[in-house]
């Protein structure tokens, strides 16, 4: 039982939500990986500046990412009851795993953009 | 808890949902009273409703089985087939086996050598594991839910067909020695220069098949989110659920881009447009790419099913639900988006900038904290349950040892530096087979050991499982752990034969001798799953599992489940005490089939709220017909027969119509139906509240993708090419790429008014957007089309590209005329009305697409080059 009462919103139960961080990995994947095909074959030269586009790219998703997580978080609401099973068949266990499990997600994708944008600050360069 | 929305219409807002999907919504109480569901049930009443329910749901009598579209029996037949390619493939590689037991060896010739590793690799992946996850899901994910069927029957059955026509095409071809020679991943140039049909029979058959897999992803998909029961709300769904909603996503958006590059394969094949050629400003690279955008997440989508399978063994051997449902959940759903960061990994040896390498490095390393996640779940919860070691638990235990193994291998050549030196060894060889024998085929035996008492209402053998078990693992092992050290010591993939005394012969001749244990393990278990068995099982339950397909009815009904259960737990059979006899009396919802159709409710995505009662469609030819022909227009060309190609495509162009217009979006006769427990839900509906349109839209975010992948290819060409778009070049023509955007726009919103104008009640007004619609929609392909006529496609990649992109775009239109015609002719034949509007629905959902395809071309064509 809730100990207190939370109205139960639309986006409580989109799904969309809770694959928006990793989206955000893959958007996030797939911009390090252009620019960087770009920049060594039309500019080639110094990765440092690259790195430094990556960087930023890493800083922004990991912002988003962030902003999500703290999102989930609140919707997973674990603080006011202490639940992480969520079995039950009412809107509030529904709301409850959606913003768990997103918020899990939130965290893998923030550890797996950093697992890209680490290329970017090791290897220097393109060759 | 609320009541569900009253649904009657007021005056004022019909007007405001004039636009809105629903016309009608559920009515009555729901969720249902504790009274209700504890209610008697008049067993007089109950048994007449049992006999016409029967009847209806019935398999055809006699010859006529084979036009049956039950996914009980679709489900047998795709998961049979599918197995017997694995045998034929598996035959393949003892073959090879056999060849590379003694060095010099002169057992079969190189070039047939080729045809078979070629056959063993693309049969194993597009005629096994593939079909295998899909023919098994269709079995089981209804009686999972609950449901009475798949939401698309007649796809699930057109997709069996063109798989088994598909399927024995290609592998037929190794019978007249003219199998494809190029490796499973077919690289260009190698199988671009190749004179023979080889490389046309893998790239047309297995698209076709591909096709047929699209399909059955599109209606997995659907049935997860639509046809689960009543109450099983998304935090209640079967983890196996869960896993086929991840591969039906991933599969959407993992095949399209190989359908793209067989495409643009075919045109360099048939055609001569360079695409692949690097002496007309092609790049051979680019197929890799697409391929193994393809390729590394059709690992996951082989491995995750299979995962599935295994959390469903898992909760009943530890007799207690899975530990961490959520965690797993994150790992289904991190390791779908995570896998298809990994696709240059098979790319290391390629020449890519070091930084890329290091992405997709990282990404592979990434990938396996949600894979161990998984395997830590189920590692927790046998540990908190008490285990009973059954049969296919042994299997599962098996299956973990293996695939971690393949895994811990799959860290070490995720790591570019050391794959550079294991790359084309025999250690990637040993590599994949651990990961795809563990990952997928010992999970997929214990489930056939694990499910077969649901299947065939009996029990396999204990003592032979055992056997086959201990067989295939030894063998497994004794076959495969030494191919490691034959490929460190330098030994390449792929060779037809070896030299004496370079140290591999002792390790390749215990390698042979292994695969034959492993092959007798797989025959003992062929064996135990096809022997006569004698009678049914006398339990209905015999794992005492909470999964609700045990509620299964002894001896088979056809009827799926005689009534659709109310849900509130993830172990109903555990957890909800009386609910097996309640289903089986007929006391929860849609116990009768009065009006003798087939039917099943739909529910809402998330909260599984009943909104509909969808009339399912029953037995028929028509979709082998059509299966038929589609391999027609597959086959055909293969040998360049071009003409009756053309005639195939039209023929199942009809047979498609014939289906759709004479089975779905009937109009009823009620438009409402009492369903039972005091609940009364619409018969039709249109929009995202209907299956078929949640099934337009799944279809086309696979061919979004596909779209997608060509535009790719373009930036690819720009990026790894000087000459892309070369100096000089000849562009299409503004005006006419001008004028085809404004020609698409207008017949969208022709389309788009259509649907409006027909909920208003001005069908005529309709007809004139549907018809002109279609009309401006032709107009604008030919424009489209015409503003490249002046290039020629061989010349260069640059206008071959340019063709691409205008055939792409001109082939959905024509799809997209063809569903606009539809909706006229249903519109003047009363097939849709004002508030029967289903089709318009769809075709409206189609344009939105084809107009993003058709200004993207449009912006690809006409403006893109010259910015570059």
């Amino acid at each position: 039982m809730p100990a207190r009462p939370v109205r139960d919103l639309p986006r409580h139960r989109n799904l969309f939500r809770m694959i928006f961080a990793p989206t955000v990995w893959a958007v996030h994947f797939l911009l390090a990986y252009a620019t960087t095909a770009i920049w060594c074959a039309k500019v080639g030269g110094d990765v440092a500046r690259l790195a430094w586009i990556v960087t930023g790219y890493t800083v922004l998703a990991e912002a988003l990412i962030v902003w999500f997580a703290v999102a989930m978080w609140r919707q997973w609401d674990y603080m006011d009851d202490f639940d992480y099973v969520h079995d039950g068949d009412t809107d509030e266990d529904r709301r409850e795993f959606l913003g768990h499990a997103g918020f899990m997600l939130a965290c893998l994708s923030f550890v797996a953009v950093i697992f890209t944008a680490l290329p970017a600050w090791l290897i220097g360069t393109c060759a | 808890m609320t009541e569900a929305t009253p649904g009657d219409l007021s005056a004022r807002s019909r007007r405001r949902d004039a636009d809105k999907p629903e016309a009608r919504l559920a009515k009555g109480i729901y969720p249902p009273t504790e009274e209700m569901l504890t209610a008697p049930v008049d067993p007089e009443v109950s048994k007449a409703q049992a006999d016409r329910l029967r009847a209806v749901w019935d398999d055809p009598p006699g010859w006529r089985y084979w036009s049956a579209v039950n996914n009980s029996e679709v489900g047998v037949w795709y998961s049979m087939t599918a197995f017997g390619f694995m045998l034929i493939a598996g035959g393949l590689a003892l073959v090879m086996r056999l060849q590379l037991a003694v060095p010099d060896n002169d057992l079969i010739s190189a070039e047939r050598f080729n045809q078979f590793f070629t056959m063993h690799g693309s049969a194993m992946m597009f005629l096994f594991a593939v079909p295998m996850f899909e023919a098994v899901s269709i079995l089981l994910l209804p009686a999972f839910l609950g449901a009475r069927d798949m939401p698309f029957p007649r796809l699930s059955a057109y997709g069996y067909w063109a798989f088994l026509i598909g399927g024995i095409f290609v592998m037929g071809s190794l019978l007249f020695g003219v199998g494809p020679e190029g490796g499973w991943f077919m690289y260009p140039p190698l199988t671009t220069i190749d004179e023979g049909v080889g490389p046309d029979i893998w790239l047309l058959g297995l698209s076709f098949i591909e096709v047929a897999s699209i399909a059955a992803a599109v209606e997995l998909i659907v049935g997860t989110i639509k046809c689960r029961p009543p109450g099983m709300r998304i935090n209640l769904m079967p983890l196996y659920a869960w896993y086929v909603l991840v591969v039906g996503v991933m599969i959407l958006f993992a095949f399209p881009p190989l359908i793209a590059g067989d495409f643009l394969f075919e045109l360099e094949r048939s055609f001569d447009w360079p695409f692949f050629d690097p002496e007309r400003g092609g790049d051979p690279l680019l197929w890799q790419h697409l391929f193994w955008i393809f390729g590394h997440p059709e690992v996951y989508i082989i491995f995750l099913p299979s995962i599935a399978v295994a959390a469903m063994v898992v909760p009943a051997a530890a007799q207690r639900p899975m530990v961490g449902y959520n965690w797993i959940v994150l790992s289904a759903v991190g390791t779908g988006f995570l896998s298809f960061g990994l696709w240059v990994h098979h790319m290391f040896t390629t020449g890519l900038p070091a930084i890329s390498l290091g992405f997709f490095s990282a990404a592979s390393e990434a990938v396996v904290i949600p894979t161990g996640v998984q395997l830590f779940a189920f590692v927790a919860t046998l540990m908190a349950g008490r285990v009973k070691m059954i049969l296919p638990m042994l299997w599962i235990a098996g299956a973990l040892a293996i695939f971690t193994a393949g895994g811990l291998t799959g860290v070490m050549v995720a790591l570019a530096p050391f794959d550079w030196q294991a790359h084309d060894s025999y250690f990637v060889v040993a590599h994949l087979h651990y990961t795809l024998f563990g990952g997928m085929v010992f999970p997929l035996i214990g489930g056939i050991y694990f499910f077969y008492p649901f299947i065939r209402k009996q029990r396999m053998s204990e003592r032979l499982g055992r056997i086959s078990f201990w067989l295939t693992f030894t063998g497994f092992n004794i076959c495969f752990l030494p191919m490691h050290l034959t490929g460190l010591l330098g030994m390449p993939r792929r060779v037809y034969t070896y030299p004496e005394g370079v140290g591999w012969d002792t390790l390749n001749m215990i390698s042979t001798l292994g695969s034959f244990v492993v092959a007798a393990g797989i025959l003992v278990f062929a064996w135990d799953l096809v022997r006569p068995k004698g009678g049914l099982m006398k339990e209905r339950n015999p794992w005492n599992a909470g999964s609700l397909m045990w509620a299964h009815d002894i001896p088979d009904q056809f009827w799926g489940v005689r009534s659709i259960p109310y849900i509130t737990s993830r172990n109903p059979l555990w957890d909800q005490p009386g609910i097996v006899e309640r289903m089986d009396a007929g006391g929860y919802y849609l116990p009768d089939a009065q009006e003798g159709l087939r039917e099943t409710i739909v529910t809402s995505a998330i909260d599984a709220r009943p909104q509909h009662v969808a009339r399912v469609t029953g037995p028929a030819w028509v979709t082998l017909w059509a299966a038929a022909f589609t391999g027609g227009a597959f086959i055909f060309p293969t040998f360049h027969w071009y003409p009756p190609a053309i005639v195939c495509a039209v023929a199942a162009v009809l047979c498609v119509c014939y289906w759709l217009w004479t089975s779905t979006a009937l109009i009823p006769d009620n438009p409402e139906k009492d369903v039972g427990l005091g609940l009364t839900l619409p018969t039709y509906v249109s929009g995202p509240a209907a299956p078929g349109w949640w099934g337009v839209f799944i279809t086309m975010l696979g061919d979004m993708t596909a779209f997608a992948s060509l535009i790719f290819g373009m930036f690819f060409y720009w990026t790894a090419r000087a000459d892309f778009p070369p100096p000089l070049a000849e562009h299409a023509g503004a005006g006419w790429v001008a004028a085809s955007a404004l020609l698409y726009g207008a017949a969208w919103g022709a389309t788009r008014a259509a649907r409006t104008l027909n909920r208003h009640g001005r069908g005529a007004a309709a007809r004139w957007g549907l018809g002109g619609g279609a009309a401006l929609g032709l107009l604008g392909a030919a424009a489209l089309v015409g503003s490249v006529t002046g290039l020629d496609p061989t010349s260069h990649v640059y206008p071959a590209m340019l063709w691409a992109l205008a055939v792409w775009t001109a082939a959905h239109t024509l799809a997209g005329t063809v569903m606009q015609l539809f909706c006229l002719a249903a519109s003047i034949f009363g097939k849709v009305r004002a508030e029967y509007d289903a089709p318009i629905w769809n075709t409206c959902l189609y344009w939105h697409f084809m107009l993003i395809t058709a200004l993207v071309s449009a912006a690809a064509i006409g403006l893109l080059p010259r910015l570059l």
